[in-house]
């Protein structure tokens, strides 16, 4: 385990101060323009040094014919050069005294053939000049808390807890629009690895591991090539963090992709569940899976059973949840007669207080929002809950028309009571340390469900997703207890957790 | 005396069923009680000693698939029998054997599969799956990478699709976990401080109706032999 995230060979490429540019131009269709222009856009603070034969200047940031007319050393070289002129380029920043690198350039062992013989070129002169680097044939490397997004797409800069290892690019830079509109995050930080000719998934996974940033990892997985430090890395890991991984080359089919896209041999499906498994890894079925239970998992703690009540106001999205909660291994237990005492005074006759609790309604809406889900969550027979969120602005916006204020004096209002409430579910969470997951057919644009996820309640687009990520979270307290256990009987072998 | 060692100094790619069992036994996996016999009067001896019902098998380090050839000979009753046996035996078997197993019958319709076997990333890795004739069809199989310790062995055959089998099951006793969990451990280790053992199949693993766990057949392959 790393003592310190400064250890990682990582830690400069995660976080450089500055940053040689390699294959930026003013020709703002090349591939390295648009990742320089994507650094820029997103406002990163460190300094930048484009290299570039006959530029004077990129994008108004002063050129340099070569890497050694650089007035200073920077942390990190930015790689994105035709194939033949990696080599030499990787070179001359070992001789500037440059240790780490991003090569971005394809061509390389994916290729096979002659790409294999460069890809160990490379590896050879990184090792002459002790340069750690990720790539080749890689996208880059994103740290939303530096505003450092090396990516060729704009991202949403936004910040986010969701850290990530990728053997495919795409899954860092494509899903800035994804995780932005769903759950109001971007990634801590993001490694497209590509053909991890040098850093590979077992450095991610300590990285990670160790950044502040980052409360949950995401893996997308092709192959992994360090079998035995990978599962080192992640059992640590795993004692103190989440990971949830998607791994795609364990049928035939995908096996077949997988050695086309970055030359990796893909091994069998059941045997990646076993090593995830005792390495405390959720495994996801489907990239959709992989970021509803990064965000369920790094959003809440952890429950003390399999156990959840269920909150709605309508029959149906309860049931589901319900049904969806048996085949994802949660129990819903019947409530207490203490609890169903407190509950008497806020469920009309129309309402049922088995679990699914229906409200249908509430005679004071409010009440969704505080005085139920605090009685639920006291319930001492269930662990977790499940909330259906159908929560509209409309309604008080009309209640409030109907109390004749006026439209300036109802949108402060209406702004106030979502804040006071989103604010209230997630303080309910924290204060009762159980998870608190919400589902809805509403978007983030619904002030109610954004206002809940930016206040760190996970808010999942239906119920069936909302109960397989409970299941998730389930699952990961099942694991890591089962590694603790492990842990604690082989003495000496207990990693020392990060101070 | 080390078989494998033995086994791969003469060019051996594989042990003998007698043989792999030897070592089994060594790294603490209950195995079936067999002898080796050279003669049938010798057979019907050890069969006495082992105490009826007992099977009878050829044994050669190159016979890998006894069952195809149709030369198992099972639940031998008496003397007559396992003489009979015997000499059914020699006269199917022309190439050359190291003699005759005889070994006990183990009662129970609980079948599982165990086995070792090496990944080009992850090395040393042990498979549990559900055994018997439907095996391949019923494909439910759970692995982990050695080293692994008798908490994640529990978790393992946890893992099982049809782990209720396991439970008490038509009036028979639990499988003995613990005994199970051990073998797997044990594969684990025998994977990663053997490097000369390339794959071991233990084939079937019978639970019996007191919960005990006893492999009945098993295979080791060596390094350099087929895959």
């Amino acid at each position: 385990m790393l003592s310190k995230i400064s250890e990682s060979p990582l830690y400069k490429i995660a976080r450089p101060e500055s940053i040689a540019f390699f294959g930026a131009s003013n020709n703002f269709s090349a591939m390295g323009s648009s990742i320089l222009n994507a650094i820029l856009t997103d406002g990163y603070e460190g300094r930048i040094f484009p290299v570039h034969p006959r530029e004077k200047k990129v994008f108004n940031l002063e050129a340099y014919a070569r890497v050694q007319d650089l007035p200073a050393v920077p942390d990190l070289a930015y790689i994105v050069l035709p194939t033949k002129i990696v080599a030499e380029t990787l070179r001359a920043c070992g001789e500037k005294g440059i240790r780490r690198a991003v090569i971005v350039t394809a061509g390389f062992n994916e290729v096979r053939g002659e790409g294999t013989a460069r890809q160990e070129e490379i590896k050879a002169i990184a090792r002459e000049y002790g340069i750690r680097f990720t790539g080749p044939n890689c996208i880059g490397v994103v740290n939303s808390h530096i505003k450092l997004n090396a990516t060729f797409l704009p991202s949403q800069k936004r910040t986010g807890f969701i850290g990530m290892a990728s053997q495919s690019g795409s899954f860092i830079t494509q899903m800035f629009d994804y995780l932005g509109p769903r759950f109001g995050q971007g990634f801590s930080t993001g490694f497209s690895l590509g053909n991890e000719a040098d850093i590979d998934m077992a450095d991610c996974i300590r990285y990670l591991g160790a950044c502040p940033d980052t409360r949950a990892i995401a893996l997308y997985i092709e192959s992994i090539r360090r079998g035995r430090e990978f599962i080192e890395a992640a059992r640590e890991v795993s004692l103190t963090k989440p990971i949830v991984a998607f791994y795609v080359g364990g049928s035939e089919t995908g096996k077949k992709a997988c050695l086309s896209h970055t030359g990796s041999l893909a091994g069998p499906d059941r045997l990646y569940d076993g090593v995830f498994k005792q390495c405390g890894i959720i495994r996801a079925q489907s990239v959709e899976e992989l970021f509803d239970f990064c965000y369920a998992l790094g959003s809440c703690p952890l429950p003390g059973g399999n156990r959840a009540v269920i909150q709605t106001h309508s029959g149906g999205p309860g049931a589901a949840a319900a049904d969806a909660c048996g085949r994802a291994g949660i129990d819903l237990p019947t409530l207490s007669p203490a609890t169903l005492e407190k509950l008497g005074a806020y469920v009309p006759h129309t309402g049922s207080v088995s679990n699914p609790v229906d409200l249908t309604y509430t005679k004071n809406p409010l009440d969704f929002f505080h005085a139920i889900p605090k009685i639920l969550l006291e319930e001492e027979g269930a662990d977790s809950m499940l909330v259906y969120f159908l929560a509209s602005a409309a309604m008080i916006h009309r209640a409030l028309a109907g109390m004749g204020l006026t439209k300036a004096e109802i949108d402060a209002q209406v702004e106030k009571i979502v804040e006071e409430q989103c604010a209230s579910v997630a303080a309910l969470m924290t204060a009762h340390n159980k998870p608190l997951l919400g589902f809805s057919f509403l978007t983030r644009e619904n002030p109610f469900i954004a206002g809940l996820q930016d206040k760190g309640v996970p808010v999942l687009p239906s119920p069936e997703r909302a109960a397989k990520a409970l299941g998730a979270i389930v699952e990961y307290k099942r694991l890591r207890e089962k590694l603790a256990r492990s842990f604690e009987k082989a003495p000496g072998s207990k990693p020392q957790a990060e101070t | 005396m080390d078989p494998i060692k033995t086994a791969v100094d003469k060019g051996r790619t594989s042990l003998s069923e007698y043989a792999s069992k030897q070592v089994l036994k060594a790294w603490d996996i209950p195995v079936t009680r067999e002898v080796l016999v050279q003669t049938a009067d010798e057979a019907a001896a050890v069969a006495e000693d082992i105490g009826y019902p007992v099977a009878l098998k050829p044994c050669a380090h190159d016979l890998m698939h006894k069952s195809e050839l149709g030369c198992i000979e099972l639940g031998l009753s008496g003397p007559e029998a396992v003489n009979q046996a015997y000499d059914r035996i020699r006269a199917k078997i022309k190439s050359p054997i190291e003699g005759v197993l005889v070994q006990e019958m183990i009662a129970g319709n609980r079948e599982l599969v165990a086995g070792l076997s090496r990944d080009p990333q992850f090395g040393a890795c042990v498979m549990l799956g559900f055994g018997g004739v439907m095996t391949e069809v019923i494909a439910d199989t759970v692995f982990r990478a050695a080293p692994f310790d008798a908490i994640e062995a529990l978790d393992m055959i946890r893992d099982l699709k049809y782990r209720a089998m396991l439970d008490a099951f038509r009036g028979q006793a639990p499988a003995d976990l613990e005994t199970l969990g051990r073998i797997l451990t044990s594969l684990g280790r025998l994977g990663l401080e053997r490097p000369d053992i390339s794959e071991i199949d233990i084939n079937p693993l019978i639970i019996a109706p007191d919960g005990a766990v006893t492999a009945v057949d098993a295979l080791m392959i060596l390094e350099g032999g087929p895959r």
